[in-house]
């Protein structure tokens, strides 16, 4: 009657550790293994890739990547591309499956937020500086890549989340100017209040999620939410964040609600704006909103305008059958050229700056202002604990907007959480 | 129970402990015999060798796993995890939010059976009693079990969204201001065990109807003629008469709810604020964060719930038979 989802979890985690029940008595943790970063990272062989090259791929990437990989087979004609496309869904369970088993594809497109995770089982090969040049990538891209200082793979495309408001609403309050700063967010807010918005801005106020859009307010203030290996998620810095946050909610400028159709309100004047990634520009023209009511904006500033960054890695198993092929077709997947005939199969954000300056990605405006929104954004620790610890910031945030807990409170909370789970290390 | 003494499995049996008394077991023991229980075992051990790879060998694996910190990145090294004995146990009943699941659990299985059974048995007795159309009555109600979860899940979203739902529309006709349902932290709960009645109430009336058949038309004539109202044939001799059925039903729907995980799943997420939070969910988004050894133990401690309530059940609804 009620179990099938729950018992995929169960039976990837007992595959696991079925060897560890029969053995319990002969086990313990081997330091050694427990580190798998430090080793300097391998020199690929030069010249042309050979073989057979298995990737794996989630979503409409995995589906478009065959017609990518059909470039690389001309540039090396010895080389064959077996592209699988995953559901995103699924792939965090299989990718898992294959480390456990030892029976991974030669590369892999990765969540970012797993980055840390599946690093740490010592499965991912670092990545080649001689053939990766890092620093042809945005800072923010190639930081979900870097574990323990060790880089275990390739930003291949990205994600990063802008200010969407409504120009003509914002223009009848005489807001003519994007918010620089958080007053001129928060005038902003109210400004399209007044001009007939429902409700001048939306906040995710917890559940899944809402810490990538709280994130960026605390990385503004100046709060760091690791330093070293410690924590630090109750600074003044988070607490300030938090309060802000919290206070488009007290002054009945923000709805309560989880459950909102961003893209429709956004049009029907219910919300006057909202934080989001690209793929919103799509859905707020599809829902009828017309060019020219509408703008993105870079975050406003604070100590810093930084916005949070997220989207897929590339990575090699070191269990790779043709691991110099696997790198080499990573490394044709992240040139600019190549990254700009990906944006126009699938519309995803390339990585590396060069890709950014010619093209569409450099003439629409819009466009162009994710493009230097990158220049400034973070992605959260590459710790394998990382999701558990957002779940608690989600519960918080919920928690401060819905039942009243102080900010202050909730950010001890949050650090109290944080440091119970650890770091996974 | 009764089905399977009447087929030949009951043969052999009886056969064994014939044989197996005095001094003739082992001469009883003839070759014939062994090929017998030699067959037997080919029989079987398909069965039994699936069974110990798929379900017991991962029950097992994740009672040893309960007792170690092994967590998603020891993927690749299994074995090379720490023995940490019952902190996980210790670890999981201080968790406040494991004890929120649990008294979310708890409401859920105490409000939801007894609601479920009673819908069940009304509809049951109901369609019992009716001599048409039953058939498309049973399909109507059957109709949720068979009905995916997702599909139901948009649908209830629908009647219960604030604005424009039509539960909500409903009683704002009769001047009721209905409340945010789903997002609310005091109907969220109570939503959710509508829905699971709902979802559940079919399978139960079948099974009912079922039991309900069996019951001798002459026994109730028997009562109707010592001048026993409606009520009362139904009360003393239609009841007691049901009871191993309901027993089974109790037992099931226990089972089920205990576990229960689909409707907040796509409904709530646990939320809000926790409010809708099941064990089982609970131990999903501990696998989910890649805490193996903490989740299992947190699985076992489920387990072990079942089995006790179920056999208080047992007890209780048994006693009088």
């Amino acid at each position: 009657m009620i179990t099938n989802r729950r018992a995929r979890a169960v039976t990837l985690a007992t595959a696991a550790g079925l060897a560890a029940s029969l053995a319990l008595a002969g086990c313990g943790r081997d330091d050694a293994t427990d580190a798998p970063a430090g080793a300097a990272p391998s020199e690929v062989a030069e010249g042309a890739a050979e073989g057979t090259i298995t990737v794996w791929a989630m979503g409409a990437e995995g589906e478009q990547l065959d017609a990518i990989a059909e470039g690389f087979m001309a540039e090396n004609p010895d080389a064959t591309v077996e592209v699988t496309p995953v559901p995103w869904d699924a792939a965090h369970d299989k990718i898992a499956t294959a480390i456990a088993a030892g029976d991974t594809p030669d590369v892999s497109l990765v969540g970012t937020t797993w980055m840390g995770e599946f690093a740490l089982t010592g499965a991912l090969d670092a990545t080649p500086t001689d053939l990766i040049d890092e620093t042809a990538f945005f800072d923010g891209p190639w930081s979900t890549t870097v574990v323990d200082d060790t880089s275990y793979g390739v930003p291949w495309y990205t994600e990063t989340r802008v200010l969407y408001y409504r120009t003509d609403l914002a223009e009848q309050a005489g807001i003519t100017e994007p918010p620089a700063n958080w007053d001129e967010l928060k005038a902003l807010a109210e400004g399209v209040q007044q001009s007939g918005a429902e409700w001048g801005i939306y906040l995710q106020p917890g559940s899944t999620g809402a810490w990538q859009t709280f994130m960026p307010f605390a990385w503004q203030n100046g709060a760091e939410l690791v330093e070293g290996e410690e924590f630090t998620l109750d600074t003044p810095e988070m607490v300030e964040a938090l309060e802000f946050y919290n206070s488009f909610y007290a002054e009945g400028l923000a709805p309560a609600e989880a459950d909102v159709a961003i893209e429709a309100s956004f049009v029907d004047n219910k919300v006057g704006a909202f934080f989001s990634g690209p793929w919103h520009m799509s859905l707020i023209r599809d829902a009828g909103g017309e060019d020219g009511t509408w703008t993105v904006a870079p975050m406003p500033a604070q100590d810093s305008g930084t916005s949070f960054v997220g989207g897929g890695d590339l990575v090699v198993f070191k269990d790779a059958e043709n691991r110099d092929g696997g790198w080499k077709f990573v490394e044709y997947l992240s040139r600019p050229e190549v990254q700009q005939e990906f944006y126009g199969l699938v519309s995803a954000l390339p990585t590396t700056s060069e890709a950014w300056e010619t093209g569409e990605l450099a003439e629409d405006a819009m466009l162009a202002t994710f493009g230097d929104q990158l220049e400034d954004a973070q992605s959260p620790p590459t710790i394998p604990t990382w999701e558990q610890v957002a779940s608690v910031i989600d519960a918080e945030i919920e928690k401060v907007i819905k039942a009243g807990l102080p900010p202050a409170d909730a950010a001890s909370a949050i650090q109290a959480g944080a440091e119970s789970i650890g770091t996974g290390n | 129970m009764t089905a399977a003494a009447t087929t030949g499995t009951a043969e052999p049996a009886t056969a064994r402990s014939r044989a197996g008394n005095g001094p003739a077991r082992r001469s009883g023991t003839s070759p014939a015999r062994r090929r017998e229980s030699r067959a037997a075992w080919i029989l079987c051990s398909p069965f039994l060798a699936l069974f110990a790879v798929f379900t017991a060998g991962p029950v097992l694996a994740a009672f040893g796993m309960s007792f170690t910190d092994i967590r998603s990145t020891d993927l690749r090294s299994p074995l090379a995890v720490g023995v940490v004995g019952i902190e996980n146990y210790a670890q999981l009943l201080g968790d406040d939010r494991f004890w929120r699941a649990v008294t979310n659990t708890g409401i859920f299985v105490v409000i939801g059976i007894p609601l479920t059974m009673a819908c069940a048995l009304a509809a049951a007795v109901g369609l019992n009693s009716i001599p048409r159309l039953r058939g498309l009555f049973r399909v109507g109600y059957y109709l949720p079990v068979v009905t995916s979860i997702v599909a139901a899940a948009v649908v209830w979203r629908f009647l219960l969204q604030p604005d424009s739902g039509l539960l909500n529309t409903a009683l704002g006709w009769i001047g009721v201001d209905g409340p945010r349902w789903l997002e609310d932290t005091t109907w969220a709960l109570p939503s959710i065990i509508a829905m699971a009645v709902w979802r559940n109430l079919g399978f139960l009336m079948v099974v009912f109807l079922a039991g309900l058949q069996t019951i001798p038309n002459e026994v109730l004539e028997a009562g109707q003629v010592d001048g026993a109202s409606r009520w009362q044939r139904f009360r003393y001799l239609t009841l007691p008469l049901l009871r191993p059925t309901l027993l089974f039903g109790a037992v099931i729907t226990m089972i089920g709810y205990l576990q229960f995980f689909e409707e907040p799943f796509v409904m709530t997420q646990g939320g809000p604020l926790d409010s809708t939070l099941s064990i089982s969910l609970y131990v999903y988004e501990q696998f989910g964060f890649g805490n193996y050894g903490f989740a299992s133990a947190a699985s076992y401690v489920l387990f072990v719930l079942i089995v006790g309530v179920t056999a208080i059940q047992f007890r209780l609804l048994r006693e009088k038979g």
